[in-house]
């Protein structure tokens, strides 16, 4: 995280505006990245004297320490030592303990007993302290543009570390959001769909009722990255910061590095069915998780969507219910009856054990066993 | 009308229609679960309120919770066995200040014994979450349960870290019907406070060397844990329960080129410095920080603020005068307390003593402190590792060479000294440069050590 001090915004009016990093920095962080590479293999120590000193070119200071902390996330590797270094240690402050000599005859001392020159003990000594490390180059070559995309990001959740409670318009990527969102325990209500968005979320914690708390800036934070992967999205949080209210708006377009892309699928099952679907339906196009459905104040996410190709009118939701529980599968087709989809298709693990009464009127319904026919369901759509 | 715990809070759900809970302690509307939901900590209130408006609850906050009893005996020294009955007395709720090496963490463990009730204690750091397992293994036969340091394994006797409990309170806040805070005085004005609110327990103790006087800080303290209801200082126990010492403090001068340094780089701190008082006779030390960063002149004044402090925290006269203590102490064992942790390893470097900082690993540190214990290494030197809480092994003469957090850094750090023994007088050497803030510094800090209540043993 960010540390507070190398946070750098401005505030118009109540909305904190970041200062990211854009174009015009990638020349200094090319010189910084330049200086990085010139100490790898050397201690951590070195470079970070080095990187207290200002650049040879023109550098935002701020936006310096910034892109600095980011680049000191690269581990740097520990050090090839003749000696264990917490062996060194026992052994030369035992026998400092023990004599009254010297320091140097000390080392001489311990050095001899290990087979070892003094130089040589003398150096193992503290070689595993963090700035005795060594420089790690980075796993992949690192570019300005991208130190500066993972520069904005952790300005992004720095800020949203602050944050109390998000809202978020968006296309796509829904599912990703709320099961984030549940499995780091927020509150995820649905204000419904805009115009703009497929879908408004509004997230924030138990605890945020009582008072604008950071209980949940880390789980607020960690959304940004993710957002990348909708279409479009426009992110409202309300975030405290050095004791004011203010709000931090992010949207579609914002230079942030994103996350690694989520699965496509949440099952082999899943992947099958769509594979085999596209082969035995030429005509029909499958869309995997296609805008969610609005039932009260929560949503329903479909796996698939499935079009036809020359009739926009043929339109259905398919979803597969598999290896889950009892009481997963009950809450699940109450959701869909509480819908009232007419357009619905269920495809319903055998082994589930569903009675008619328990599907939601006017579903069809498949019934598989390990794998979903897929020419089962193109009979059924006609 | 059903109580659930949910997530550090209570959920209120399915009140009959003749109850208004817009009274009720703690309770606000949740208009995204539509229902009332109160913080954990106005549990019990909650339950006398309803109680009292003769409303009948299904009680679902509360997990199981089996006792932790297996215990064998926890003798008490007589002011511990007083603090104890002070809590009681309290009501099972309220913090004890007691100096280091006092046995802070028997009194708990007496508390626990005699509550009989599932009991989580949180510490700040890791190494006192291990001492704290050891402590209680001592005593207690079985399993002791620990979140923290990448484990999580819950019992009805458990301890935790602070941020493990900031982080997972939400989780763990319905099992424990005793709270203990161990350095509590991190608590009551901070982000962490709502660990404390998000837990159930009604009974709560807290511990401290160093209970805080600002007056915010102590009314928030007493909201979440109680007053303090018991109180000794170091003075209050020396030469009895805890060893008598001679506090020496050692005023040095610095080199001709010290000086000149120092005064160049005060005089570009000072101009800076005075000139935002004037503007801002209130403020603090964080809104100069904050302030000066945006400036050129304000960071060039930052920097020579840092590198003077540096500059004192190892100089000629102080690596001398070190160098003299420790030849005479060569037979004691001596802990070498600094203000960073460069200054730590640089004294180890040069008197070949072995550094304990947050650097050396849990393994190498307990062995470090066993053969401390044994005798086989007589010297530590350390910036922060050893002020707070560690248990570390009799010790008899401590060199502050260097301090960055206070009087209460500095009642801590004398606190490594004062394990009793036979005809024990400890030596607490205090390196101050003349002429320097240090000055200043060294008298506010040893404020802390005068006695500030008599015990009733």
């Amino acid at each position: 995280m960010l540390p507070g001090p190398l946070l750098n915004y401005s505030v118009v009016g109540n909305t904190l505006v970041p200062h990211f990093l854009g174009e015009h920095d990638h020349p200094w962080l090319r010189v910084l990245l330049e200086e990085h590479e010139r100490f790898v293999g050397q201690p951590q120590r070195a470079l970070d004297a080095r990187l207290q000193e200002p650049l040879p070119c023109e550098s935002p200071p701020t936006k310096r320490k910034q892109a600095v902390h980011v680049l000191s996330w690269l581990r740097p590797s520990p050090r090839k030592t003749a000696v264990v270094p917490a062996r060194a240690r026992e052994m030369v402050f035992a026998e400092a303990a023990r004599t009254a000599t010297a320091a140097a005859a000390v080392l001489s001392s311990v050095a001899a007993s290990l087979g070892v020159s003094a130089g040589d003990l003398q150096d193992s000594l503290f070689a595993d302290l963090p700035g005795e490390r060594l420089v790690a180059a980075p796993p992949s070559p690192l570019s300005p543009a991208e130190l500066a995309l993972r520069t904005n990001l952790a300005i992004a959740r720095a800020l949203l570390f602050r944050a109390t409670a998000v809202t978020i318009e968006a296309d796509g990527n829904a599912r990703t959001l709320v099961r984030h969102s549940k499995l780091r325990g927020l509150i995820c209500t649905v204000a419904g769909r805009t115009c703009r968005a497929d879908f408004v979320l509004e997230l924030s914690g138990p605890f945020a009722l009582f008072r604008h708390t950071r209980l949940y800036g880390h789980a607020l934070g960690e959304l940004v990255p993710l957002l990348a992967w909708c279409r479009r999205f426009r992110l409202r949080a309300e975030c405290v910061v050095e004791g004011r209210r203010l709000t931090l708006a992010l949207g579609t377009g914002d230079p942030i590095f994103p996350a690694d892309e989520p699965r496509r699928y949440d099952s082999r099952l899943e992947e099958r069915f769509a594979r085999d679907f596209r082969r035995v339906a030429p005509d029909w196009d499958v869309l995997r998780e296609p805008e969610p459905v609005p039932v009260g104040d929560a949503l329903i996410f479909p796996d698939f969507a499935l079009h036809h190709r020359r009739d926009a009118g043929r339109r259905w939701l398919l979803e597969i219910v598999g290896f889950w529980t009892a009481d997963y599968l009950a809450r699940k087709l109450l959701q869909y009856r509480s819908a009232h989809l007419s357009n619905l298709i269920l495809c319903i693990d055998e082994d589930r054990s569903c009675t008619a009464g328990d599907l939601p009127a006017g579903a069809l319904v498949v019934r598989f066993r390990r794998r979903v026919d897929a020419a089962a369901v193109l009979r059924l759509l006609g | 009308m059903k109580l659930q715990f949910d997530r550090g809070t209570i959920l209120i759900t399915d009140p009959p229609p003749n109850v208004d809970l817009a009274h009720a302690p703690g309770a606000l509307w949740d208009a995204r679960v539509r229902a009332h939901r109160a913080p954990a900590i106005h549990y019990h209130a909650l339950k006398s309120w309803l109680a009292q408006a003769g409303v009948g609850v299904v009680d679902l906050a509360r997990a199981p919770r089996p006792r932790p009893e297996a215990w064998s005996d926890v003798g008490l020294r007589p002011y511990q066995q007083a603090a104890l009955s002070a809590w009681e007395l309290g009501d099972h709720r309220g913090i004890v200040a007691l100096p280091t090496g006092s046995g802070k963490t028997r009194v708990a463990l007496a508390a626990i014994k005699l509550t009989k009730l599932g009991a989580l204690c949180l510490v700040p750091t890791r190494v006192l979450l291990d001492q704290w397992l050891r402590e209680i293994s001592a005593v207690y036969q079985d399993a002791v349960g620990c979140y923290g340091d990448g484990i999580h394994e819950v019992a009805p006797l458990m301890v935790a870290t602070f941020e493990s409990a900031y982080r997972h309170m939400h989780l763990l806040g319905d099992r424990f019907d005793l709270l203990i805070v161990d350095e509590v005085h991190h608590f009551g004005g901070g982000l962490r406070d709502e660990a404390l609110e998000m837990s159930l327990a009604v009974a709560r103790l807290g511990l401290t060397a160093t209970p805080p006087r600002d007056a915010a800080v102590v009314a928030r303290l007493t909201e979440l844990i109680g007053p303090t209801v018991f109180e000794l200082a170091v003075a209050d126990l020396t030469g009895g329960f805890l060893a008598s010492f001679d506090a020496i403090t050692l005023y040095l001068d610095l080199s001709g080129d010290e000086r000149s340094a120092y005064a160049s780089l005060s005089a570009v701190f000072i101009g800076a410095y005075v000139a935002f008082r004037q503007t801002a006779p209130a403020a603090a030390w964080s809104d100069f920080a904050r302030a000066a960063a945006g400036t050129t002149d304000g960071r060039r004044a930052l920097a020579a603020w840092r590198q003077a402090r540096r500059l004192l925290a190892f100089t000629r006269a102080k690596r001398q005068a070190l160098r003299s203590l420790l030849g005479h102490h060569r037979h004691a064992r001596v802990l070498i307390f600094t203000a960073d942790n460069d200054t730590a390893y640089a004294i180890a470097r040069e008197h070949l003593v072995m550094p304990l900082t947050c650097d050396i690993g849990r393994r190498e540190r307990d062995a470090v402190l066993e053969r401390f214990r044994q005798g086989t290494i007589r010297t530590l030197v350390s910036a922060r590792v050893l002020n707070e809480g560690i248990d570390v092994p009799d010790a008899d003469v401590a060199v502050i060479v260097g301090a960055a957090l206070g009087e209460r850094e500095h009642v801590q750090r004398v606190g490594r000294l004062l394990r009793p023994g036979e005809g024990k007088r400890a030596i607490v050497y205090d390196l101050v440069s003349r002429d320097t803030i240090e000055v200043g510094q060294a008298r506010r800090r040893r404020k802390g050590l005068v006695a500030r209540a008599s015990a009733q043993l």
